[in-house]
């Protein structure tokens, strides 16, 4: 529809006047100076106030958010396909074995990141070594060799291959020899393509070379009953055992298996029946051994001969030729004692000696079957397979080699360039034509040899062993290969053209052919079955009674010539031993060992000259001061470290340290002690005479511990004396002495129905080996600090164990106090005392009043929390810790580059617990009492629709505890296992008198000594 | 504060000849009006490379982690409380003088409040930066205060000494910055009308449109006493609170019911050293004798006398309830201050705050300048070292021997203090060359009554007791500002 209506806004549009018209002809009514704005004057002109305004709101919105952090993207990647059994967040066990041991390896989502005991385990039954729960940061070791070497230049397996053959078939057709060296393998399937190797290339012999070596015993054995066999110990079943330099809960053979049976005398089930094993430890330098026995007594390596001598001389009533008394007194009438002891506990007896020597362990063995310990507390019959080194096999190899007699050789997890006593071994490799290291990472043999074929780390491999006669322990792959490695044995195969396509099936048959019957399995299920249990048990062959028989004056004049020897330019005499971390040193490159504290010293990443208190103020030498040591024509220069206890006259010094060719962790960590080794009637022997200066240098030690008596501190370390413990079990706790109770008028008391979670610790079980620290370590993503922040007192140890003298003032009981310490004149007859301290989650923490932000609170099952994402790091709550437990992270050490050397790379942090937070610079931390392993636990059993039984969880530490001396659980369950560890007389609580009721309790420390001896 | 005659026995407050209020304004703004001097600039040129220093350290300290600094898993604080508490104790003099001696109408206080009240403020900022630089994450500083957030329900931990620090040392500040303020408001109005251009505006804003009506200086001495009265608390409450931070804890060496008079006297005792070593300099170098008598060094002189004894008991005090406790870390924490590895720094903490200041005994040494000044150091220097003694070495072996350690400063501790020192001087000589040092209004409320003019008058005027004139020329004798021969015909 039309519509002529018209709208006008205005009388001007409806007359249309002439301005009206001129204006309607622009947009705007009125003119906008754009011209003038963009050409130059408008430019120049001044911004006015409100336009200055609108910029700069407008900039400083625009920069604020552009100048906003983007947030860190971190990539993940889903399962497209879900792997079967993987689910993200829940962590999957395998069975594997380490060291002949069997283990649990905790898995996440597809990479190891833990390595526990198998609760099923022969030697430690669920315990494990700390070098177990370290070995499984090697696996992450950015320094591993990520594909085969040749000449030093990297090179395709193919290559490596052809080479080798062709090398090999050229040595075979010279006719010349072939060698295989390697540290002891015990695995029958190793053995077996060894074996298979031989067959291949005839001229090929294989010598178990160990750096810290058992042929003493291996050869007495033979020369006594005709056995070369390390024999099988068991300390369990010894009332009294007399051990002259045998580390044997630290070190010897099997440290962890007789950790556990040594305790098993001595723990609170032991002392409840009024039973206690009693120790005595004849021995130079303090060992982890020495500082548990009960008697210690020091003697110099030289006296250790004759002091077997009279020991025997003692037992058997004769007298050998040549023996006289020793001229240490103390020894002589300990010596006396010993003997009497040890004949009254006939058939219950065990006497052990660290020597290699063959002669010294002819006597022990003649010692032995006085006492009618073969058949019970020594078993030959069924023996341990962990060591079978021969020196003079090796030996006579370095000497093949120097006449250029062999042409090939291949170093399986042996490194002689570095641990062995000389430099021939460099010489001979120089005229070996084609040289074969499996090392995973260069090491100082590898870098000598053509070719380095990188073996798999044990987690990515398939494989077995077999620890002690008739306990085969299966080993399979928990992760891929990370790098470009190959199995040695699968290299051996392919070079010696074994009929097996590889090492996989080659096991397979192996344990399909002669190991699975063994246990009662066939056939595919009996290898599934084996690969959920981990091992299999032969039935056990009775342990045969042997009695010595041969004459022994021949051999007491070896012993003496050797004491002779020792002593004869009257110098210091120097034992090597080797340190609880780091052992033979294989392990140099890893941290978490570096960084454990050695139990008695307490040096991280060092080693050092021990010296006795009063040698060090006869020398006027200092902690720290640098010594030179000249031995066998082999110098040094380390720190030495006063070590109450050491033999005077003699300076101990651990072997393991000082490697050259490492990754950037170890090397230059201390130095090689391995040339002061000797041979002396075919095997390596552990002690020199040597000269001392001072070079008036000092480079301090990193300690972690640096204050070393207790100060009369009575409610700290409790002890008692077994005398007294048969008296009053409740000796030394105070108890009953009659303390008023007063009633408690500040604090509530909460109720605590389901659960109250609190730990045992038993200061009699506790050998302070300190596995549970590199466990917590693992476990807890505890950060690695390195040697100058030990050194400045700042280790992040979540647990720790601390150690403690006492002296012996002339039989009047322990002197503990530095003051009069000072004044003593005899230092030789110290007491050590472990206590393992964590936080002790106390009922009424002083730590939790005291933060003024609440980021550490306690929680209503009694556990102390600590919320890192709130602390600000005052370190008021460190301060008032009177346990001092609490650590700060005083840099951001997972990533600043200063700490390179540690966990501060992508590929090592793959190690970490994803189920714990990493901890950012300036946050406290402390022991949370594996916070996740409770709630994965309650989880658990709350999925399983059941109440949590007791024991399903455990801490970190207690479950790798050989001794068990942890026990973790629920105080409000009156049947668990830590409320009636925790009911005990011997129980008492560190500091109890403060009043914060801690949720640690301890048991007494109880000493197996007479008044007397007190 | 009328003017009424003063008897003759009581020293003058302000000496010299022909002072006149206008003198008096001359005399103390001369260096705020005129451009500094040498020495002025030699001090500001050494007090900033300290303040340059002090920004370093505390950035490094920031970039890398305060593991920068000497601590470790035993020792959690040292040289960063050490300096925090002595810092908080300098400044406690100032409120003393501004706030207790108004209320007590000690009219010799109108000289030296003003600078005593900006150390204050100085002093507070020093340790308020060691509050913070001390954090293991200082941009969560905020943390401890009770804002709203949204992170939930989480709140302050009101149990904790150090939320107590919080509130203690923010009303401290803030209180002490408004007394201080209030109190130079006629004085910058008094700039103000002597200055022409931009300074005339600067202080016109700053001096808040000051008139100087009667009803202004009436609401001005209203405010000042009520501010007066809000601080009197403050005096004893801060250092209460700081010292609560020790008394509240467990740790041997700290838990002790003696700390908070122990520590108000202490934190006087240092304040006051700080005035003395401060104000000996000033007056000499801004000429202003006549304002800062011998008087006012001897009076501030006898309040170090009594209160360095009132540390020396409560010294006592602890090592007697340490013997007769029983406790054995008690024992062994107050023996090894003295045979422990630092007993150097016990000796130091006992030697100059007791030893040291017994010797203000004798009046000779209270009105010798050059000992007074070197006696003021040397109760600082004490004063620093108790601080030590009390955080170091208690907490460097305390109850588990496995645990016990040694603390060694590293450079970045040693810069920061000595850097705040130099932050701390930096902030005073700007002070001194904006603001009038003295207060000039207070000090012209007192030159009709208390002057030695006024005095003089008195004694022309005669009819006074012999005995007293000779009391009161003897005196005089040792006033470096006076001119003894005036009275010899007298």
């Amino acid at each position: 529809m039309d519509s002529n209506k018209k709208y006008w806004k205005g009388l001007e549009e409806l007359n249309k006047t002439p301005e009206f018209v001129e204006k309607n002809k622009h947009e705007f009514a009125e003119p906008i100076p754009i011209e003038d704005v963009l050409t130059g004057g408008g430019l120049e002109g001044r911004t006015p106030r409100r336009d200055f305004l609108k910029a700069l709101g407008f900039g400083v919105g625009a920069v604020t958010l552009a100048a906003c952090q983007k947030v860190p993207v971190h990539k993940s990647i889903p399962y497209l396909i879900k792997p079967e059994e993987i689910t993200p967040g829940v962590a999957n066990y395998y069975v594997s074995t380490y060291d002949g041991q069997a283990i649990l390896v905790k898995t996440r989502e597809g990479r190891p990141i833990k390595i526990e005991g198998h609760p099923s385990d022969l030697l430690a039954k669920g315990g494990a070594s700390a070098q177990a729960q370290a070995s499984v940061l090697d696996l992450y070791d950015v320094t591993r060799l990520k594909n085969p070497v040749k000449n030093g230049g990297d090179a395709g397996w193919a290559e490596v291959d052809d080479f080798v053959v062709r090398e090999l078939l050229a040595i075979k057709a010279a006719g010349k020899k072939i060698r295989i060296i390697s540290s002891t393998i015990s695995s029958p399937s190793t053995l077996g393509v060894i074996a298979d190797f031989i067959k291949q290339f005839p001229a090929t012999k294989h010598i178990n070379y160990d750096a810290v070596s058992y042929t003493g015993i291996i050869q007495a054995n033979q020369n006594s009953f005709g056995k070369a066999v390390l024999p099988h110990y068991n300390f369990d079943k010894a009332d009294i055992i007399v051990s002259f330099a045998a580390d044997f809960l630290g070190t010897w053979i099997s440290p962890e298996e007789f950790t556990r049976q040594y305790v098993s005398n001595r723990n609170s089930k032991s002392l409840e029946s009024k039973k206690m094993s009693r120790h005595i430890q004849f021995e130079t330098g303090m060992s982890l051994t020495g500082s548990n026995a009960d008697v210690r007594i020091p003697i110099k390596p030289s006296e250790e001969g004759p002091a077997l001598i009279a020991l025997y001389n003692a037992i058997s009533g004769n007298s050998l030729a040549g023996s006289k008394g020793l001229n240490n007194k103390v020894a002589d009438n300990a010596i006396a004692i010993a003997a009497k002891e040890l004949l009254a506990a006939k058939g219950k007896a065990l006497v052990v000696a660290g020597s290699n020597d063959v002669a010294t362990q002819v006597l022990v063995n003649a010692i032995n079957s006085l006492l009618g310990s073969f058949g019970t507390t020594i078993d030959l019959d069924n023996p341990s397979l962990q060591y079978a080194g021969n020196d003079a096999e090796f030996v006579e190899f370095v000497n093949d080699m120097k006449r250029g007699d062999v042409d090939a050789v291949f170093f399986l997890n042996a490194n002689p360039v570095y641990d062995y006593y000389n430099k021939d071994v460099v010489d001979g490799l120089k005229k070996v034509r084609l040289k074969v290291s499996f090392a995973s990472s260069t090491d100082e043999t590898a870098a000598l040899c053509n070719i380095v074929a990188p073996n798999h780390h044990y987690l990515e491999s398939w494989g077995d062993d077999n620890a002690i006669s008739g306990y085969y322990t299966v080993m399979q792959p928990t992760i891929n290969p990370v790098y470009d490695t190959r199995q040695a044995e699968q290299s051996l195969m392919k070079w010696s053209d074994n009929p097996a396509k590889d090492y996989y099936t080659y096991v397979r048959n192996n344990w399909d052919k002669n190991l699975l019957a063994k246990g009662g399995l066939s056939g595919q299920s009996g290898w599934e079955t084996l690969l959920q249990t981990g091992s299999i048990k032969e039935t056990v062959k009775t342990a045969g009674t042997y009695t010595f028989g041969r004459d022994l004056n021949a051999v007491a004049q070896t012993i003496l010539d050797h004491s002779t020897a020792l002593t004869a330019d009257n110098k210091t005499e120097i034992q090597l031993y080797q340190s609880v971390a780091l052992r033979d040193g294989k392990r140099a490159n890893n941290p978490w060992l570096q960084e454990l504290p050695d139990p008695v010293s307490k040096v991280t990443w060092d080693n050092f000259a021990a010296m006795s208190p009063s040698d060090m103020k006869k020398k006027g030498l200092q902690d720290g001061d640098v010594v030179k040591i000249e031995a066998n024509g082999y110098s040094i220069t380390l720190p030495v470290l006063v070590q109450p206890g050491q033999a005077q006259g003699t300076i101990s010094i651990a072997v393991g340290y000082g490697r050259t060719v490492v990754g950037p962790v170890g090397i230059n960590v201390g130095k090689n002690a391995f040339p002061f080794y000797s041979l002396r009637n075919g095997t390596f022997q552990t002690s020199a005479s040597a000269t001392l200066t001072a070079t008036g240098e000092n480079s301090p030690l990193a300690q972690t511990q640096t204050h070393h008596s207790i100060e009369g501190r009575n409610s700290i370390i409790k002890e008692a004396t077994f005398t007294e413990y048969k008296k009053n079990p409740a000796v030394g706790t105070g108890k009953g002495e009659g303390h008023k109770e007063y009633p408690n008028l500040f604090w509530q008391k909460y109720e605590r129905p389901t659960y109250d979670w609190v730990m045992a610790i038993d200061l009699n079980a506790c050998t302070g080996c300190g596995a549970c620290v590199v466990a917590c370590s693992a476990e807890n993503n505890v950060p690695v600090v390195g040697k100058d922040e030990v050194r400045r007192r700042r280790e992040m140890h979540w647990i720790r164990i601390d150690r403690y003298y006492s002296f012996n003032d002339n039989g009047q009981g322990g002197t503990t106090k530095e003051t009069d310490i000072a004044k003593l004149e005899d230092l030789d007859h110290v007491k050590v005392v472990y206590q393992p301290m964590l936080c002790q989650h106390c009922e009424h923490a002083p730590c939790e009043t005291v933060c003024p932000v609440l980021a550490t609170v306690h929680s209503s099952e009694g556990l102390n929390h600590m919320a890192y994402n709130r602390c600000v790091g005052t370190r008021y709550c460190a301060n008032n810790c009177p346990y001092k437990v609490r650590r700060f992270n005083w840099f951001n050490y997972w990533n600043d580059s200063r700490f390179d050397n540690y966990l501060n790379n992508e590929h090592t942090q793959l190690v970490l617990n994803p189920d714990v937070t990493t901890r950012f610079r300036g946050v406290m931390e402390k022991c949370s009492m594996c916070i996740q392993r409770i709630q994965a636990g309650k989880l658990k059993a709350k999925i399983e629709k059941r109440p949590l039984k007791d024991g399903e969880i455990k801490m970190a530490c207690q479950q790798t505890c050989s001794a068990n001396a942890i026990v973790f659980g629920n105080a409000s369950d009156p049947e668990s296992e830590v409320s009636k560890a925790l009911k005990s007389e011997r129980t008492y609580y560190v500091l109890e008198e403060l009043g914060v009721q801690p949720g640690v309790g301890y048991q007494t420390k109880i000493r197996n000594i007479s008044e007397l001896e007190a | 504060m009328a003017s009424h005659s003063e008897s003759i026995i009581r020293e003058p407050l302000i000496t010299g000849k022909d002072i006149t209020y206008a003198k008096i304004t001359n005399d103390v703004l001369r260096p705020v009006e005129n451009m500094p001097g040498r020495a002025w600039w030699i001090g500001f040129s050494v007090a900033s490379l300290g303040a340059c220093l002090w920004v370093f350290a505390v950035s490094y300290t920031f970039w890398y982690g305060i593991g920068s600094w000497g601590l470790n898993k035993t020792v959690g604080w040292a040289w960063d409380i050490t300096g925090f508490v002595w810092w908080v104790g300098i400044g406690h003099a100032g409120t003393l003088i501004s706030a207790i001696l108004l209320l007590f109408r000690q009219n010799w206080r109108n000289s030296i409040n003003r600078s005593a009240e900006a150390m204050t403020i100085f002093a507070v900022i020093c340790a308020a930066t060691y509050v913070v630089s001390h954090m293991g994450r200082p941009w969560l500083a905020y943390w401890p205060l009770p804002l709203p957030n949204q992170f939930g329900s989480i709140w302050v931990n009101f149990n904790s000494p150090l939320v107590w620090d919080v509130f203690a040392i923010s009303t401290y500040f803030s209180v002490s910055l408004v007394f201080w303020y209030t109190g130079l408001l006629p004085d910058l109005a008094t700039i103000r009308d002597r200055a022409t251009g931009l300074r005339r505006k600067i202080y016109s804003v700053l001096s808040f449109g000051w008139t100087g009506s009667v009803k202004t200086w009436q609401r001005f001495e209203t405010v000042c006493l009520i501010l007066a009265g809000i601080s009197t608390p403050l005096v004893l409450s801060v250092h209460t609170i700081v010292s609560m931070d020790f008394a509240t804890s467990l740790e041997p060496g700290w838990h002790t019911t003696i700390f908070p008079p122990y520590f108000v006297a202490g934190a006087i005792f240092s304040g006051f050293a700080m005035v003395q070593t401060l104000l000996l300099v000033t007056r000499k170098v801004l000429g202003l004798e006549n304002y800062i008598t011998m008087f006012h060094i001897e009076a501030m002189n006898k309040i170090i006398l009594l209160t360095g004894s009132i540390v020396g008991v409560a010294y006592l005090t602890e090592f007697f309830i340490a013997y007769y406790s029983g406790g054995e870390y008690e024992q062994y924490t107050f023996l090894n201050r003295f045979i422990g590895p630092y007993w150097w720094a016990g000796c130091m903490m006992y030697g100059c705050n007791v030893l040291m200041t017994q010797l203000m005994w004798f009046k000779k040494i209270r009105t010798n300048i050059p000992i007074s000044w070197v006696l003021s150091i040397v109760v600082n220097i004490g004063m620093w070292f108790e601080r030590f003694v009390i955080i170091v070495v208690s907490l460097h072996r305390d109850f588990v021997p496995s645990s016990w350690a040694m603390f060694y400063p590293t450079w970045v501790d040693v810069s920061v203090f000595i850097g705040s020192i130099g932050l701390f001087f930096t902030m005073f000589l700007l002070f001194i060359r904006v603001l009038p040092s003295i207060a000039m209004a207070e000090v012209k409320l007192i030159l009709k009554s208390s002057s030695e003019q006024a005095k003089k008058k008195l004694l022309e005027h005669g009819n006074l007791d012999k005995e007293q004139v000779e009391f009161y020329k003897e005196s005089l004798t040792s006033f470096d500002s006076v001119d003894i021969t005036d009275y010899q015909k007298l």
